[in-house]
């Protein structure tokens, strides 16, 4: 899982408070597909959409639609691609090669494997989107931040000093963005958090000399 | 490949290209934007203030941030401890975010979080 459901699960008890998420990411090691691929008839409470066959919408209003995305872990994180295929053609982008596997969660029986907290984070603020989309993702970002020890907070900036200049730019420009953004319903609220995201601005500054 | 992910991934690629240009060109007007959000970012609280006041501040050693002279009209852009800006009966309070209100003011005085940047 990748999207915005990560943060409800890496709260305490998987308390689902944070983020009220539209459909759920599930992330593909494009090694993993062909193994995906032969599983897809077990998703009887959901079809293909005709439009994006990535994207399965469930037949039940209860459940949210699944939205399947590659990652190469060996992709450049600017880049993006698409896995043809004729049953599930994925869209493998740059940006999740920074998400690695992390813990474990068991609920109701069914094992879900989360990510790293550190890659999802930086996954989140490297990438440039725009509008709704971009500030929902923001604030997931928040919601991970939120979640995230200090441990994480280490491992975030290990990461973040591989990236080239360009794309820690991004980053920081992003924790700007989210520093300043209005609350949202339903999202963890941007206002209240703003000494954290200073805070990791400035630690993130002082990892790479750079001026601003 | 469909016409949504050829669609999604032309996308993507114009907002790569968009970025790299925005970053060679970060130190010039391009960036403006993004150095004005940085110093608002780094802020706890944000004040417009009257003229006068600004240029008292100034006169007692707070220094403008440069990113006030970048804008056009120049802004005064100020850091100033919180215990100063509460001198201050004519100061309003804004919120901290890119609103008309904020944009327009022309001083302004920023109260730094505690590790923020400094304030003279």
């Amino acid at each position: 899982m990748v999207g915005s459901e990560v943060p409800n699960l890496l709260e305490e008890g998987a308390a689902a408070t944070l983020v009220v998420s539209q459909d759920l990411d599930v992330g593909v090691p494009v090694s993993q597909h062909a193994a995906l691929r032969q599983r897809l008839d077990e998703l009887d409470e959901f079809e293909p959409s005709a439009e994006e066959p990535s994207v399965w919408t469930p037949r039940s209003p209860d459940l949210l639609e699944l939205n399947f995305v590659g990652i190469d872990p060996a992709q450049d994180p600017a880049e993006a691609y698409v896995l043809e295929d004729d049953r599930l053609p994925l869209l493998v982008f740059g940006a999740l090669s920074l998400v690695s596997r992390g813990a474990e969660l068991e609920i109701g029986g069914t094992r879900l494997a989360l990510p790293r907290p550190a890659g999802l984070l930086l996954e989140k603020l490297v990438t440039d989107r725009t509008g709704e989309k971009g500030e929902r993702d923001l604030l997931v970002a928040l919601g991970v931040l939120d979640t995230s020890t200090t441990q994480d907070l280490d491992e975030l900036e290990t990461l973040y000093r591989r990236l080239r200049p360009e794309l820690r730019h991004a980053v920081r420009s992003n924790l700007t963005i989210l520093s300043l953004l209005a609350p949202r319903p339903g999202m963890p609220d941007p206002q209240s958090r703003r000494a954290e995201v200073a805070a990791l601005l400035r630690r993130l500054e002082a990892a790479a000399t750079e001026a601003p | 490949m469909t016409a949504v992910q050829e669609r999604r991934l032309r996308e993507l690629r114009s907002r790569v290209l968009v970025r790299a240009f925005d970053h060679r060109q970060r130190r010039h007007a391009r960036g403006v934007w993004f150095r004005l959000r940085r110093v608002l970012a780094l802020a706890r609280e944000a004040y417009a203030l009257p003229r006068d006041e600004a240029e008292r501040l100034i006169a007692e050693g707070h220094r403008p941030d440069p990113v006030g002279r970048e804008l056009e009209p120049p802004r005064i852009v100020l850091f100033v401890p919180a215990e100063r800006v509460a001198e201050i009966a004519s100061a309003r309070p804004l919120a901290v975010r890119l609103s008309a209100d904020l944009l327009s003011a022309e001083c302004l005085a920023l109260v730094p979080f505690p590790t923020g940047p400094s304030t003279t």
